[in-house]
């Protein structure tokens, strides 16, 4: 409340008055004894500090002093830069004043037009750019600057610029502010901004004062060392002398500055001294061929402007009406196109079923006999070699291929497997030298066209020979004739895959008995092996008119596709291998049954086909456009195109390898061992079945595994239902069987852990632990 | 590869070489002409690129022919480098705090630069050349007045020596000599022209640096010899050489790099040591040598620069 009332009782502008006049009584009494004494010292020291070379009065030099609180240095700084600052301005006013008379005084007594020579000027033309600078970019004085940071660069650029021309002018601060500094030191100039003297000049003791206050250790310079310039190289004597030790004879001070070469002139224009090219190098090259072109005139336009505008002027003088039709053209031809692509449009390709009579077609073909044979054996009897040379023989492996098998084999210290390469395609099997995969090969006689299913003979890859041998129409055994081989091959794989591709359903079996000419065609090792064989083969179940015995080399070619020539062979008159194989019967083709394939291999055909199968068609007929069903998986989908034999065909019949093209499936549906047969007689999948097994080794209730062909599965035998006789087939009274003995024949009950497609009659092989424990019939 | 670029035929194009141009040069391999203590004349020239804030251009002249051939292929390697600095400029905003100014380099050869021609990807004589340079002008620059401040020095190498001998090349057994002696000169070279350019950038340093290179050759029939500013195709082997950084002023070394094979017992009783330390004591002569050059270089740009801006 009553401060309400001071505040109006207040009179303002006395207030204010009040105010002012204290500041200013202030201000004066600040300048005390003690200041005037401050200043008094403070002048003193300036002048001894600036010396004979400051003209100041002592006014100014107070002035100064009290400005910056009689700080010595800061002054002294000031001062100096004041001077300098002064005296091209005094010049500037000068030139102004010069150019401040006029004209009309200048030219007063000079006749109009007549005007004497003595005070015509000639105008110099500035040169637009500053010479010694490409062209492009921003010149950096006309731009305003980016940001505060370039401003600041820009800023010291300039400062940096203008400092030469205070060194020239006045004695630089700086020096002299080292001076002041330098005071309990050396009281001698430094030399350290004159550019030509250098370390040497100054005194050990000096030195070693610098390089104290360094924070890393000092070089040893080579004249601390004292080193006498003699000392140096003896070979060229005359340079020992000029050797640049840095006390700097005269000659070496010398700055080993070059004149520009023709390239540099040519960068930065003429304005950098022309000096004559040196003889016989490559500049003066360069500058000869320079003069043969005269130099363009950048200011006049370009031929090609030239060029252009007369076309441009031209053009409508010439043809005004000419214009318009083309564009019209243009548009149609532009229509045309689009209207093109409209029509290109991709369609869904539908592929047309033919309707063929596949049968007629194929009864109206009258083909060569067609048959596919496996060739199996114990390992290194010499199957893929046998091959390798039969193919090679019929010519159908040319002699440059084979030389380049052999070269790579010999290369691999493998140069008996040459032959075998020719099947044996993948890298692995290169180097191990062992078939691991079914690998097929055609050939074909005058009568027949084969198919090679050329079988693993290595027990891993038992699978792989089971699923080739289920291709097969019939076999060829060969056998290791050399000592030892053919008893290790009787006890290994000889016996079980020929147990296999019976029970595979292979009725009839040639048997190649190899490598005679290691033990020079005795006739007696022949006999004895094929009695041998003959004996198993009859117990196995094969008839003896479907057994063919054969001595061959198959490294030689003896006895393959020519008969043998070896004198010791005389004793043997039958036909060579290939006759024998010729003989085969044709084998009768279930034509008339549904579709059965088993996928032996899904891949990407190509572009145009995304997904394609390869297998060998058991049963039944197939052509373009059927719609084919997948098992297990339940799918359909349509064939795009067939290819038999890798030529294209519109339809395909039981015994043939195809590759099938489908559509509409998703691959993942698909994997090998698959079932492909038509929607309307579907194969079965099952979980449960009864086989009709003969035993290879014992059984019990256990887990096997089912192939089929490719097809792989996991199974178990679950029940031994009940022991069969192996001549009539008709159940062996008794109580059923707990364990089935080797050759027993059974019927057994498997479970399978997911759906298979098997139908009844149909082969399998059950195998466990890597070993074949039986083969049966499903029924 | 560079895919983005149009490159050129992956084989090089280099001008062919004709036994006939080369059968009288092959006896003399060694063909310097300088005193062992002289070094290459060197042109510098600051202000080459408007668009930068600091340029420089530095040419050493190539050692005079000793014969006249007719061949292209037999013009004696020159250096030629250009300098370019760009900044100080702001960090961007993604950059961490940086106290001091942050220190960029890099070195480019031209495809062009020498006979065998050169991808536009960084190889690693390139990154190698680049990291010393770093060095060499990381003590030279005063980091501390430009806190979040980064600045690039570029260095184009539009010519560089070669490794060996133009014989050599010719005969093909360029595999058995060690290469990499021309690197030297190459990054001697490219202090210099950086300093320069740096210099015209108006960056603060605390002096000029410059760089120099000696070497110990072995000549034919002559005992080892101790050169300055060796050119690789000069002699008949390098067996060691090495490169200086060198402050005059402050008698500081800022770069050092030495290579080759030097055993100090190998030369005669009265010369002076083939060791180390003359090495580095001749590198800095030679050093000092080019520093009188550059200096006198930034004068005149100077002085150019003052008269431009009095007439504007």
């Amino acid at each position: 409340m009553s401060r309400h009332k001071l505040v109006k009782g207040l009179d303002l502008d006395e207030e204010l008055n009040d105010f002012d006049g204290g500041v200013e009584d202030d201000y004066d009494d600040g300048v005390s004894a003690e200041d005037k004494e401050q200043l008094r010292q403070g002048l003193i020291r300036v002048r001894e500090v600036i010396g004979e070379n400051g003209d100041f009065t002592d006014k100014e030099i107070e002035d100064s002093l009290w400005h910056y609180y009689y700080d010595v240095d800061k002054t002294v700084n000031y001062l100096l830069s004041q001077k300098a600052g002064s005296q091209p301005k005094k010049s500037k006013k000068k030139k102004g004043d010069a150019v401040g008379t006029a004209a009309k005084d200048f030219f007063k007594d000079s006749p109009w037009l007549n005007i004497p020579k003595e005070r015509c000027g000639e105008i110099l033309i500035e040169p637009l750019y500053p010479r010694g600078r490409l062209l492009g970019g921003a010149s950096k004085a006309d731009g305003a600057p980016k940001s505060k940071l370039a401003a600041l660069a820009a800023a010291r650029k300039r400062k940096e610029n203008l400092k030469p021309e205070d060194d020239q002018d006045a004695p630089s601060s700086v020096t002299l502010l080292d001076r002041l500094g330098a005071k309990p030191r050396a009281r001698k100039p430094d030399p350290q901004f004159s550019s030509s003297s250098s370390d040497s000049q100054r005194t050990p003791a000096e030195q070693e004062k610098t390089t104290q206050a360094r924070k890393y250790p000092a070089r040893k310079s080579p004249s601390a060392e004292a080193l006498p310039a003699e000392q140096l190289t003896e070979a060229p004597s005359n340079a020992s002398e000029d050797l640049p030790s840095s006390g700097g004879d005269g000659e070496l001070e010398r700055t080993p500055a070059a004149a520009p070469s023709v390239f540099a002139r040519t960068i930065f224009g003429p304005s950098a001294e022309s000096h004559a090219p040196a003889h016989g190098s490559a500049d003066s090259r360069m500058s000869k061929s320079l003069e043969y072109h005269t130099e363009f005139d950048f200011t006049v336009p370009s031929p090609d402007d030239v060029v252009i505008k007369a076309q441009s002027t031209k053009r409508p003088a010439q043809k005004p009406g000419k214009q318009p039709a083309p564009q019209a053209n243009n548009d149609r031809s532009v229509n045309a196109i689009a209207h093109g692509v409209e029509e290109v449009a991709i369609e869904d390709v539908r592929v047309r079923r033919k309707n063929l009579d596949v049968l007629a077609e194929f009864g109206k073909l009258k083909a060569k006999n067609a048959a596919n044979f496996v060739v199996i054996g114990h390992v290194d009897a010499g199957k893929s070699t046998l091959m390798g040379r039969l193919l090679y023989d019929l010519k159908v492996i040319d002699q440059r291929t084979l030389d380049r098998y052999r070269k790579e084999a010999e290369r691999l210290g493998k140069g008996s497997f040459a032959l075998a390469w020719v099947l044996d395609q993948g890298t692995e099997e290169r180097n191990r030298g062992v078939t691991i995969d079914i690998a097929m090969n055609k050939f074909e006689t005058e009568t027949t066209s084969f198919t090679i299913l050329d079988a693993p003979g290595h027990r891993d890859f038992i699978p792989n020979m089971i699923a080739g041998a289920s291709q097969a129409d019939f076999a060829v055994l060969v056998i290791d004739a050399s000592t030892g081989n053919f008893e290790s091959g009787l006890k290994g794989q000889t016996k079980e895959h020929a147990l296999l591709v019976r029970s595979m359903g292979v009725q009839r079996i040639v048997v190649a008995v190899n490598k005679l000419d290691t033990v020079a065609w005795s006739q007696s090792r022949f006999d004895e092996i094929t009695q041998q064989i003959s004996a198993f083969l009859t117990t196995a179940g094969f008839q003896s008119k479907n057994l063919a015995f054969i001595p061959c080399a198959g490294l030689t070619g003896d006895n393959i596709v020519h008969k043998t020539t070896d004198p010791n062979a005389s004793w043997y008159t039958g036909p060579p291998l290939i006759s024998l194989l010729e003989s085969s019967e044709p084998v009768a083709r279930a034509l008339e049954k549904p579709l059965r394939l088993t996928i032996d291999d899904i891949f990407r055909g190509g572009v145009q086909n995304p997904l394609s199968i390869s297998g060998r068609l058991d049963a039944g007929t197939i052509q373009v456009g059927d719609t084919i069903l997948v098992m297990p998986a339940k799918e359909t989908a349509t064939i795009k195109s067939i290819e038999v034999d890798s030529a294209p065909s519109d339809w395909a019949v039981a015994g043939q390898n195809l590759i099938l093209h489908l559509s509409d499936i998703d691959p993942k549906y698909l994997k090998s061992g698959d079932v492909i047969c038509p929607p309307s007689a579907p194969i079965p999948c099952l979980t449960s079945l009864t086989v009709k097994v003969l035993a290879f080794s014992h059984i019990t209730p256990m887990h096997v595994e089912v192939l089929k062909g490719r097809l792989h599965a996991p199974g178990r035998v679950t029940k031994l239902l009940a022991e069969l006789d192996k001549a009539s087939g008709n159940v062996v009274k008794g109580k059923k069987p707990r364990l089935l003995k080797p050759g027993a024949v059974a019927r057994v009950l498997l479970e399978m852990e997911e759906a298979v497609p098997l139908e009844q009659g149909g082969r399998v092989v059950l195998r466990a632990g890597g070993e074949t424990v039986g083969a049966g019939l499903v029924e | 590869m560079d895919r983005r670029r149009v490159n050129g035929p992956a084989g090089g194009t280099a001008p062919p070489v004709y036994a006939s141009t080369l059968t009288g040069k092959t006896a003399s391999a060694a063909n310097r002409t300088r005193q062992p203590n002289e070094i290459r004349k060197i042109f510098v020239k600051t202000g080459l690129t408007p668009s930068a804030s600091g340029s420089a251009y530095l040419e050493l002249e190539s050692s005079p022919a000793t014969h006249h051939s007719k061949s292209l292929t037999n013009r004696t390697p020159a250096l030629k480098l250009t300098c370019t600095v760009h900044g100080p400029r702001p960090l961007p905003r993604s950059a961490p705090f940086s106290p001091q100014l942050l220190l960029s380099t890099r070195v480019k050869f031209a495809p062009f630069a020498a006979r065998q021609r050169r991808g536009y990807i960084p190889d690693a004589s390139e990154k190698d050349l680049a990291a010393h340079l770093e060095t060499a002008l990381r003590g030279v620059l005063i980091g501390e007045r430009w806190p979040k401040s980064g600045v690039d020095v570029v260095v184009t190498v539009l010519e560089g020596e070669e490794d060996c001998p133009l014989e050599a090349l010719a005969e093909g057994n360029q595999g058995g000599r060690i290469g990499g002696w021309g690197l030297m000169s190459i990054l001697s070279g490219c202090i210099t022209v950086a300093s320069a350019a740096v210099t015209d950038a108006g960056i603060d340093c605390v002096d000029l640096i410059t760089g120099g290179v000696a070497a110990i050759v072995r000549q034919p029939s002559a005992p080892l010899q101790l050169v300055l500013d060796p050119c690789p195709s000069d002699h008949e082997e390098i067996v060691a050489a090495c490169v200086i950084g060198y402050l005059q002023s402050r008698d500081e070394v800022t770069e050092l790099w030495a290579k080759g094979n030097i055993s100090p017992s190998s030369s005669g009783k009265e010369t002076k040591p083939l060791c180390f330390e003359t090495l580095v004591d001749l590198a800095v002569e030679a050093a000092n040598g080019a520093r009188r050059v550059l200096v006198e270089a930034i004068k005149e740009s100077t002085e150019a620069k003052l008269e431009s801006s009095a007439v504007g």
